[in-house]
């Protein structure tokens, strides 16, 4: 294929690879950015709707994003079993501690055995913990080099002994026993939250309305609605989504019309040779767009392989998730080559406008 | 016979009427033509000499439809350039007009080959062309075993071969020429002019050349002089 437009892209390799490198990156930053979104929401999803108990019973507040506090005094399981509906009950310490890798890691305190029947979580590998220091890890972590009989450091440098390895994965990934959980945060009695399995026949929303009526001032929740998603929980992570979008779109219109501007530039000459030979401004803007929609093709098969491997480095390199979704590809796929395509319309539409006799002098 | 080819001969391919083109330059009106008529028919090759300045580039740029004239009319292969839009003048600078180069003007990206194509493809899209023409041209013009070569691979000499062979590949009805030799040696200039003689022998193709050089303007039909903007010998 020997055509103007392939051959230029060709023998003006640096110009190009710039363009097309400009373009990757933005595709790249949007898939990078809603696939880590998608992966860590979707992830959450995942083991909340492993969690099995219906109702969570908390003080108000308790429990956020990136933060939780032990304040529930243990005694309220033996007042909720109680209560007509509740079949058992098991205290939680939730607690969320800074971490490397995503800035914030969690763990929970259970009674292991208690929390394990009521979510139906079966150990795959060793045992549930017993001791202070001891961990089971669901299998994503374990595969983390964690298996059992290893150690593994928790609050940054406490080490702990993992005995065993569940499945499915459900809540935090690293169950302690609640003892120790109470021991290291100095809340002896304490918890976060309790779960609350309701008996079949009755409606957990019922049984949620009992509990508010017969303890007031708490907090009770449908777990459903508490471990909804990453954007529920994060209303504004839609907008930032967007507006990275946006911005993405604005950066390979930018780097394209930077990149196409300066080929008018160099071409002049060539352009008033074009309009000496009677190519008409339709031509001259098709050319300069087909260039730039070429540059900007490759640049999102760059751009979803730098995504592609980058997503895969940083899983490796860290807990984070990444999953691509179809529609987010084919959005950074319209903002790579639209980006593409109006970056290059302004100088596309300058060399259709250039004056011949000034463009064949061009020097 | 004879007579029908002698009235065919005589169509005139190209007619200028009292042309007129004043540059604006800052507050100051600079005249480079000052009513110049010429006719020029079919299968001339005429060749337009005169000094730096005298409107001699204006003129084939007018002539052409690169520019526009301030007064006056053009006519090419009856279709008036003057009276036409900018959009139409490209049209008929597509369909009628070769221009040939001093500086060659290839696209230095594309080979000799993609050059040719490329202009095909302006005139007629696809870019196939005529391929019985295309042979013709390139076999006048000795190129066959040059067409793979981009031009910073070829002579001086071969380039403006190339670029001769682009201007007339598509049959336009007139070759406007500007210095055409100014960047080759007398070797090469003499192997240029003699290959645009045989271009216009055997196609019967008009031709109209600028040039400072005695010898090129030797090589053709009619000679046009020109000074301060007027035409002083035709």
């Amino acid at each position: 294929m020997d055509s103007l437009v392939t051959s230029n892209i060709r023998q003006r390799p640096l110009r190009s690879a710039i363009s097309v490198i400009g373009v990757a990156l933005g595709v790249a930053l949007v898939m990078l950015f809603t696939g880590l979104a998608r992966g860590m929401s979707n992830d959450l999803q995942r083991r909340s709707s492993n969690v099995r108990g219906e109702i969570i019973f908390t003080r108000k507040g308790s429990i956020q994003m990136t933060s939780s506090s032990t304040n529930l005094s243990v005694k309220y399981a033996e007042r909720l079993k109680q209560i007509e509906g509740v079949e058992s009950v098991t205290p939680v310490i939730r607690y969320i501690y800074q971490s490397g890798s995503i800035g914030f890691d969690q763990v929970d305190g259970v009674e292991w055995n208690d929390y394990s029947r009521m979510n139906n979580l079966q150990i795959v590998d060793g045992r549930g913990p017993e001791k202070t220091d001891e961990v089971i890890l669901d299998e994503t972590k374990a595969k983390r080099n964690h298996p059992v009989g290893s150690t593994i450091k928790i609050f940054g440098d406490k080490i702990y002994h993992v005995v065993g390895i569940y499945a499915p994965e459900s809540g935090a990934r690293a169950k302690l026993t609640l003892a120790s959980l109470q021991e290291t945060l100095e809340a002896p009695d304490k918890c976060t939250y309790m779960l609350v399995k309701t008996k079949a026949s009755i409606d957990p929303v019922t049984v949620a309305r009992r509990i508010d009526q017969e303890l007031p001032g708490n907090n009770v929740q449908l777990t459903r609605d508490v471990f909804t998603s990453v954007e529920n929980a994060i209303p504004s992570l839609g907008i930032f989504l967007r507006i990275l979008v946006g911005l993405a779109a604005i950066i390979s219109a930018l780097v394209v019309m930077l990149a196409m501007h300066t080929t008018i530039t160099e071409r002049t000459r060539e352009i008033g040779i074009l309009k000496a030979m009677g190519a008409s401004r339709a031509y001259i803007v098709g050319a300069i767009e087909r260039e730039a929609l070429l540059i900007s093709a490759m640049g999102l098969v760059v751009g979803f392989a730098i995504a592609g491997a980058g997503g895969f480095m940083i899983h490796k390199m860290t807990s984070l998730i990444f999953e691509y979704g179809w529609l987010w590809a084919l959005t950074a796929a319209a903002i790579g080559l639209l980006g593409g395509a109006i970056g290059a319309f302004y100088p596309a539409m300058r060399a259709a406008n250039l004056d011949p006799v000034a463009a064949l002098s061009y020097e | 016979m004879a007579a029908s080819l002698a009235t065919a001969k005589k169509v005139a391919i190209l007619k200028a009427e009292k042309l007129e083109k004043t540059y604006r330059i800052g507050k100051l009106d600079v005249p480079a033509l000052r009513g110049v008529s010429l006719e020029v028919e079919a299968g001339e090759f005429v060749a337009i000499m005169g000094p730096s300045g005298c409107g001699k580039s204006t003129m084939l740029h007018l002539l052409g439809g690169l520019l526009t004239p301030t007064n006056g009319r053009i006519i090419i292969d009856g279709e008036d350039l003057t009276a036409a839009s900018d959009a139409k003048r490209t049209d008929i600078r597509r369909r009628k007009i070769g221009f040939v180069f001093q500086r060659f003007n290839l696209f230095p990206t594309l080979t000799a080959d993609g050059n040719l194509r490329l202009a095909e493809r302006i005139h007629g899209g696809n870019g196939s062309g005529d391929p019985k023409r295309r042979r013709e041209v390139l076999g006048l013009l000795r190129l066959e075993d040059k067409m793979h070569h981009r031009p910073l691979e070829l002579s001086g000499g071969e380039q403006q071969r190339v670029a001769l062979a682009r201007a007339v590949v598509t049959q336009p009805a007139l070759v406007l020429a500007d210095e055409p030799t100014g960047n080759l040696d007398s070797e090469n200039s003499a192997v240029v002019l003699n290959m645009f003689q045989e271009l216009n022998r055997r196609f019967n193709q008009t031709i109209i050349m600028i040039t400072h050089n005695p010898e090129a303007a030797a090589a053709c039909s009619r000679i046009i002089q020109m000074r301060d903007g007027h035409i002083v010998q035709s």
